[in-house]
């Protein structure tokens, strides 16, 4: 049961660094038994807010509240050249943790991210999936009120994500504690948030279930974000597409040719110019080529009413690159 | 050449037959390095790791200064610490010039800049991330300067060495200050310029030899101490 009063909350919060304003009237709270995603693109803000809610960055406006201790794991894993365990009993240290207690939280947080391994390990050793694991095994040790995760899956390649992903999402959830992870992957989101904050430009401009946001985004900025990369513009209205929504169909209402196509391991992700915009989808082998005509059918997409001038729209939200699934 | 070897062979018997005045400039020379290392670091080792770390403005004109007091030139202190220590001066009522006391404090002078400068510039290559982290989860002032001290132990130790090399081979401050006076305030480097000045080269050559296995025992020793600092990550690349 998710309890009622938040334990982070932030009101109209702006952060400058230096004089420039990188957040924007941001308002939101965390509560206990909740993980929530911030997702936004490279320089949105994320970082910063979290720095901010964490009480590293002073507030330009607005305010923050916090009832219970905050912990922040910093984006970069850096360790002390010393034992994996002595990592962690260093940061119970500074947490203020008895130093009875040290050694048995640390070795149990480590086998909740499944590092119990490493212990003995000194951290000079370790690969970049490891570090992470003993990052974050670091930030669970010292069991916070709010727990603040910088991009805990940056940098490793997909497999090693894949596993530390699985082993964070049973470690992370706790009845007692409120977790704001930033993320750069919409897929690490899916995975591991109740919530999702999108963040645009130094304001959040969307929050809700993963599935309800991806289902109806609010906005065509952040349905842009979320991966809906097909327009098409018929004067009234503009409907936005994922190339799940678009299905190649014989027999399908629209008609358009191939402009691109480009090789994925499982299919072919096509480029299709319609008279009334662009569409994206993954088709499978054998695919139709460069310059063929198709038809097509959609199942789902967004539609959102003019002003959206597919052209503006484009414009102000380039959809991702063509080579980016 | 052959000036050099009979020169040696007088000088080596000086080492071996125990010179009781010979072993009062040894011990007297350790006095001062280990006092003189001791007090610089006690005293740079806060100001390296407040330039280090610190966040306050005019820290890089701090630093620029620490930097450039690497260049001092021993004479220069020795002249200024004169001037002020002299029967006239501000400090003259110390009464420090031509004591032991003053050698001390002359060679702590001296090696401060380097504690200071080398342990600044060890603990800012440190991994930005790491400090701040430890901030984050509450390390307090003395936990992150702990922390700091132990994560750049190479390079502080690379101070300590400088600074007990400064304190071992320095003579120009030491001899305007404490004048040099055979069997009270000599150091081993000293005594040599002062065996030199004399026409004695015997004597000054087994003083040298004994300075130079003197500089050659401590700073190996610290040396080992350092490489131990980097065990881990040589032990990684042999491995690799």
């Amino acid at each position: 049961m998710i309890d009622p009063s938040p334990l982070l909350r932030c009101e109209h919060l702006t952060v400058r660094r230096g004089r420039r304003e990188v957040i924007r009237d941001v308002s939101a709270e965390f509560r206990a038994g909740e993980i929530v995603a911030l997702l936004g693109p490279n320089g949105a803000g994320k970082s910063t807010l979290l720095d901010a809610l964490a009480g590293a960055l002073p507030a330009a406006g607005g305010r923050v509240e916090r009832h219970g201790r905050v912990a922040i794991a910093l984006q970069s894993p850096d360790l002390a050249r010393r034992s994996v365990l002595s990592n962690v009993v260093l940061a119970l240290a500074w947490w203020g943790v008895p130093r009875s207690e040290r050694a048995t939280r640390a070795r149990e947080a480590l086998r909740a991210i499944a590092a119990e391994h490493l212990a003995a390990r000194p951290a000079a050793t370790l690969s970049g999936g490891e570090r992470r694991r003993v990052h974050l095994a670091r930030a669970i040790a010292v069991r916070p009120d709010v727990l603040l995760l910088d991009e805990p899956f940056a940098g490793l390649d997909a497999e090693v994500r894949a596993s530390l992903l699985e082993d964070a999402l049973s470690a992370l959830r706790s009845s007692a504690r409120a977790t704001l992870v930033v993320v750069h992957d919409r897929a690490e989101a899916w995975a591991l948030a109740d919530r999702l904050l999108i963040m645009l430009d130094g304001r959040l401009v969307a929050s809700g279930p993963p599935r309800e946001l991806l289902e109806r985004p609010p906005s065509v900025e952040v349905a842009r974000f979320l991966g809906f990369d097909g327009m098409l513009d018929d004067g009234r209205e503009v409907v936005l597409t994922r190339p799940v929504h678009v299905v190649l169909d014989a027999r399908g209402p629209l008609a358009g040719r191939v402009a691109r196509a480009i090789p994925l391991e499982d299919g072919v992700r096509l480029e299709l110019e319609l008279d009334q915009g662009r569409l994206y989808t993954v088709a499978s082998l054998p695919a139709p080529q460069p310059g063929e005509p198709v038809r097509v059918r959609l199942d789902g997409g967004v539609r959102f009413p003019a002003p959206h001038r597919a052209e503006a729209v484009e414009r102000q939200f380039p959809a991702g690159n063509l080579g980016t699934p | 050449m052959r000036l050099i070897w009979d020169e040696l062979g007088k000088a080596l018997p000086l080492i071996f037959h125990g010179n009781p005045q010979l072993l009062a400039v040894i011990w007297f020379t350790l006095q001062v390095a280990g006092v003189a290392t001791a007090a610089a670091c006690v005293i740079g080792l806060p100001i390296g790791l407040a330039l280090g770390l610190g966040r306050f403005r005019g820290r890089n004109v701090c630093r620029a200064l620490a930097n450039a007091s690497l260049a001092l030139p021993p004479v220069l202190v020795g002249v200024f610490l004169f001037v002020l220590f002299s029967p006239p001066a501000p400090l003259g009522f110390m009464h420090l010039i031509y004591t032991r006391r003053v050698v001390f404090i002359a060679q702590t002078i001296l090696a401060l800049p380097y504690v200071v400068a080398l342990s600044a510039a060890a603990v800012q290559a440190l991994p930005p991330g790491l400090l701040s982290q430890a901030r984050l989860l509450g390390a307090g002032r003395l936990q992150l300067w702990a922390l700091a001290l132990r994560e750049a132990r190479i390079g502080v130790i690379a101070a300590v060495i400088a600074a007990l090399g400064t304190s071992l081979s320095e003579v120009a401050a030491v001899t305007i200050l404490g004048g040099n006076i055979y069997g009270y305030n000599q150091t081993l480097a000293s005594a040599t310029l002062y065996e030199v000045g004399g026409g004695y080269y015997a004597d000054a050559v087994a003083i040298a030899i004994v300075l130079i296995a003197m500089i050659l025992v401590l700073m190996g020793g610290l040396g080992v101490l350092q490489q131990q600092g980097n065990g881990i990550r040589m032990r990684f690349r042999s491995a690799a």
